[in-house]
This record gives structure tokens, sequence and C-alpha cells, in this order.
């Protein structure tokens, strides 16, 4: 081999080296997230429209016609990183056939995710504003009236007190009453860039956890601002990672 | 002289000629229609991407909602049940049907459609304006006609010929839809009282505000809030139902359990929506009388009487129709909100805020054969 066709060969590699360092994807660099919600009532699927839920402290059973609520201002994490979704407003809901709600979130800009943050309800700023941001629709069932802001959880159904029905409306808003809700993401939950986060929504804590609730004795929450605060107390935890 | 005369003659008959067919020849020219406004309160809308607004679109679906060349008799136009003075009603409680009596539903208001449900119909049963515009076409009782005879008529007339070609192409079911469709997503209404009130352009009077804040109201009387419980079905800026999903729809408390018409059910199958209908507009509604969807009330009174003391129970009827009670601890035989004659007279004020005399004598959206166009 002459020393022309060693330094020809050497050059190759040499170029091949670099080409394959500029041209070949590393790790990636992004995630896609997938946050899954579903809708449970003690450990079950939530099941809409049957008396089949004891009254949580007092007679009856109670059947559910709706259940909807905001979860806004989400934030994704990976140690001391942090990605702000912008925008976030998602009106989560249950009626579809597997009682879940599905957020999907393309190219987060972190290389995995540690953990989840996010607003059960509406920041002020856009509890004030009659812009319509994501699923903030001034224009829909959850705004009450743009002085007053929107519903951050709702709750409609019927209580059967044997035989005798009567409605249980449970709309909880005021900006006072968000809460946040922070969930660790294992790190099996991330696998060829992508990451699925399951989270239980425990509809049974709204009216059985630190307050007690009898339907009967109080059907209705709407402005009252200490039930208000009562309600949110009780779905301040609600919302719980699921693997 | 006679040759020059022959020359130019044959000169204009080929450039005639010419201009012909490339009018024939050539693809539709639609200008689209981006210059039209909506308040922003009315929020987001989407018009479908393969039916974008057009001028020519507009102006041919203009034509053809007036033109009783859509019906089978060649008697019922789209306007016989849709008169622009009375926003797109007829006044009556149920519009005749063909082979006599009446029909089954009350004639809906064609206002602001590109805003509220996506789906159309008392009972929702077209999920678009352009599955909706071809349904009371062959609807037997309604118009009657075949829709393949339709196009074949259509295609007839050069003018028609002319006007689809301009604005889609060929005469077809699908582009009588869209052009339908057009025409009535233009129905924008956004100069009333109460847009005026919403843009700081004017003051509404003391009953009106007061009326006003009853209807965005549902009524708590834990804290001493009263409420005329509108807003909890009709939106607070379009005043009409929901967008998203079924919300749009609800039973107001009408009928008992055994005569509760199917309503939503009929199309979903869902007992729970059983006497669901849909929600709509209060844009105009002081001149859309009768009311409901069978138009069993005469006068706006008759409604707030309805809401006030004679809400019907039903399984499926809203808990927020039925939980709303400005007087809980008095006892009563009837159901209803339980508001004074005075707040009844500010609600119905109010709602004289929501007529749009500029929308409801606006020429681009009046018969164009009686020398409009």
């Amino acid at each position: 081999m002459s020393r022309l066709q060693a330094m020809s060969g050497f050059g190759l590699l040499v170029l091949l080296a670099i080409g394959w360092i500029v041209f070949v994807p590393g790790p990636k660099r992004t995630t896609d997230v997938t946050v899954t919600l579903r809708a449970t009532m003690n450990g079950a699927p939530l099941t809409f429209d049957q008396f089949m839920y004891d009254n949580p402290a007092g007679p009856g059973a109670f059947r559910v016609r709706d259940f909807r609520f905001y979860l806004s201002n989400l934030v994704l994490t990976s140690g001391d990183e942090e990605f702000v979704e912008p925008d976030s407003y998602y009106l989560a809901r249950f009626d579809n056939a597997d009682r879940s709600y599905v957020i999907t979130l393309s190219d987060v800009p972190l290389r995995r995710i540690e953990g989840l943050r996010f607003l059960i309800g509406v920041d002020p700023d856009a509890n004030g504003s009659i812009l319509a941001r994501g699923d903030l629709d001034p224009n829909s069932q959850m705004a009450w009236n743009w002085e007053v802001g929107y519903k951050f959880v709702l709750f409609e159904g019927a209580l059967d007190v044997d035989g005798a029905i009567s409605p249980l409306v449970y709309h909880v808003g005021f900006s006072e009453n968000a809460r946040e809700v922070s969930v660790l993401v294992p790190a099996d939950m991330t696998r060829a860039g992508e990451t699925q986060i399951n989270l239980d929504v425990d509809l049974a804590k709204l009216f059985d956890n630190a307050a007690l609730i009898d339907m009967q004795a109080l059907p209705t929450v709407k402005f009252d601002r200490t039930d208000a605060r009562m309600l949110a107390d009780n779905y301040a935890d609600m919302i719980s990672a699921s693997y | 002289m006679p040759r020059v005369i022959v020359l130019l003659a044959a000169a204009a008959i080929l450039v005639a000629a010419g201009w012909l067919i490339r009018d024939f020849i050539r693809d539709p020219v639609a200008t689209p229609i981006a210059d039209f406004s909506a308040p922003f309160v009315f929020g987001r809308f989407a018009v479908p991407p393969d039916n974008p607004l057009t001028q020519e679109g507009f102006a041919l679906g203009r034509h053809l909602f007036y033109d009783p060349i859509l019906s089978a008799n060649n008697e019922v136009s789209c306007a016989t049940c849709h008169i622009q003075a009375m926003a797109f009603t007829d006044g009556r409680s149920r519009s005749p049907a063909l082979s006599g009596g009446e029909l089954e539903f009350s004639a809906m208001s064609l206002v602001n459609l590109l805003w509220g449900q996506e789906r159309f119909f008392w009972d929702g049963r077209a999920t678009s304006l352009e599955e909706q515009a071809l349904m009371p076409i062959q609807h037997p009782e309604e118009m009657g006609q075949d829709i393949d005879v339709l196009v074949a008529e259509l295609s007839s007339s050069s003018s028609y010929r002319r006007m689809f070609r301009r604005a889609y192409g060929e005469v077809s079911a699908d582009n009588i839809a869209r052009a339908l469709a057009s025409f009535m997503r233009m129905l924008i209404s956004d100069n009333s009282k109460y847009d005026k009130y919403l843009r700081g352009e004017v003051r509404l009077n003391a009953q009106e505000e007061h009326g006003r804040k009853l209807f965005m109201a549902h009524p708590d009387t834990k804290v001493s809030l009263r409420g005329g419980n509108c807003i909890d079905c009709h939106s607070q800026f379009l005043t009409s139902g929901f967008r998203d999903a079924l919300d749009g729809f609800s039973n107001n408390g009408l009928d008992p359990e055994d005569t509760l018409a199917p309503g939503l059910m009929a199309v979903t199958g869902n007992p729970a929506h059983k006497g669901f209908f849909k929600v709509p507009t209060l844009r105009n509604i002081a001149v859309t009388a009768p009311y409901m969807h069978d138009g069993r009330f005469e006068t706006l009174r008759d409604v707030m009487n309805h809401y006030n003391d004679g809400i019907v129970v039903s399984d499926t009827l809203s808990p927020l129709i039925l939980e709303a009670d400005n007087a809980p601890d008095t006892p009563s035989d009837t159901v209803g909100l339980r508001m004074t004659p005075e707040e009844i007279d500010a609600i119905i004020a109010f709602l004289h805020t929501l007529t749009d005399e500029v929308f409801l004598t606006d020429p681009a959206f009046s018969n164009p054969f009686e020398g409009g166009s």
C-alpha cells in the first residue's frame, strides 16, 4: 500500500467519522407525552345516570348526570428543568365509553419526564377574562358569566331517597378555589422518547374526604364561598397517579 | 364598406364565442369572503375546509334559498318558512305540511349558525349545515323534491349553470348543499342593543339591566342571589345553546314522562336524552313567536310563566331547572323560578334588547328575485 493510498484511506475514515457525528441522531432530546385521566368512583370506572352510589353521609343513593372540570397551567418537570405548556386550559370530561380524557403533548423539550403539576381550576388572570384560550369559552356551559368567571368543577345529578328524587347541583368556582396537583412520574414510564402518564380521578373524594357531605342536607353548592371552599379542599387530592 | 361590417361582425361573434367558451371551460373563480367581521365575544368558529365561504357561493345560496324551484311543486322555497323579518322563522307554531296538517316541529330561526351547537334541527339530527340543507328539500312533507330531479332542473337553467360554474363547478346535490350552507353561515346578527351595550356604545335602561343580571344568574338563596337561570342553557353572549358535544340540548320541563317526545334520544338512542331539544338562540327572540320546538307558547310572557311556575317534572328534566328556585323555603304545588312579576318584566325587557333591526332588514339577506340581487 502506498503512502498516498494509506493517507486517502485515513482521510476517508475521518470523513466517515465526521459524517457519523453530524448526521446520525443522538438520543432524542424531546419527549412526546400522553396524559390520560380516568374518572372513577371508589376504584371502579364512573357510571352515569344510575342511582348506584350511596349518599356518603346521609340517606339515599345518587346518580351522576354530568361531571367535568378545568385542568390548567400544565407544567412538566425533569430535575431542575421544567416545561410550561402555553395556554394549557383543558376541559376534562368523561362522557365517553372508557370514561377517560386524554391530553397529548408532542415534542416536549425535556429528555425525560419526572413530574407533572397543574391546577384543578383556572388561574385568576384567565378566570377574569372573556378571551377564548384553550378550552376556556365564555359561551360554554362552564362559564357562569363574565363578572364571576368559570365553574372549575361541575357535578350535576340527582338523589333518590325512598323514591323521592331531588336534584344535585355542585358548581365550584372562584379563583381562590383553584388547587394545585403535583404527581411524580416513575422513570419506567418513559420509553423511546414517549411518556405515558395515567391519572385516576376519584369523584368520590368530592363528597367523602376532609369534609363528609350529606347530599340531602347540602344538595347544592354554587355561590356560597364557605361551601365552595369546602368542596375545593375535597377535590384538591381527587387526582392521583395510577400505575 | 359592407365587407368591413361583415368582417367586424364576424370578429365580434368570434370574440363573444371565445368569451363564452372561456367562461364555460375555466375553473370556478370563486372570490373568498374575507372581510366579514363578528364580535370576538362570539368566540371561535370553523368553516368546513371543503366549503370555504365565497361571494359566489353565498350569492348562489341566496338565490336557491328564495327559489321555489327547490320544491317538487315549485311553490315552496326555504324562505316560505324562514322569513327574514321574523329572523327566518314563519310566525307559526308548526309550518304547514304538503299533504295538509302541520309539520312535527316549529321552523327554527337561522342566525349566527357559525357558532353554538354543531347539530341542527330541534332534535339535532343533522351534524353539519351541508347535511341539514338537503333534508327539508327531500322531506316528503316539506318540499318533497327528488334531489336528482332538482339537479336536472337547475342544470337546465343557464343562469344557475353559470352561478354553479363560478362558485363550485358543476350543478350537483353536494354543491346545492354547499351554497345553501354558505348563505346560512353568513346570516350574522350582531347589531342588537345588547351587542351595542357589549361594545360600550349604549347603556341598557334600568329595567333592561335588571333583566340582564337576572338572565345571567342561577338563583342562590344562600347568598341572596336572585336569578332567571337563563344562562344555564343560553350562553351569555351568543344566547344560543352550548357548542360542545351535546351540551346544547336539554329537557326544559314541557311534558310529563308518558307524553315526553323522544327529541335527541331519537338520534342518539340514549334514554338519558329523552325529551332533550336543541336550545335555540335568543337573538331576535321578540320577533320569533310562537316559542318552543312545537310552538306551544304564544308570547314571551307565556314562556316566562312556564319557567316561573309551570315546570313539568320528568326523569330527564335538567337538574339546573328543577333546582333553580328563588323561594325554596316557601311551600308550593308548582315547580319553577318563582320570581316576582317585576323580575319577569325585566327579563322580557332584556330579551327585547336582542332584536337586531339591521339584521332583519339587511338587503344582503333579502329575496334576490325581488330586485335585490
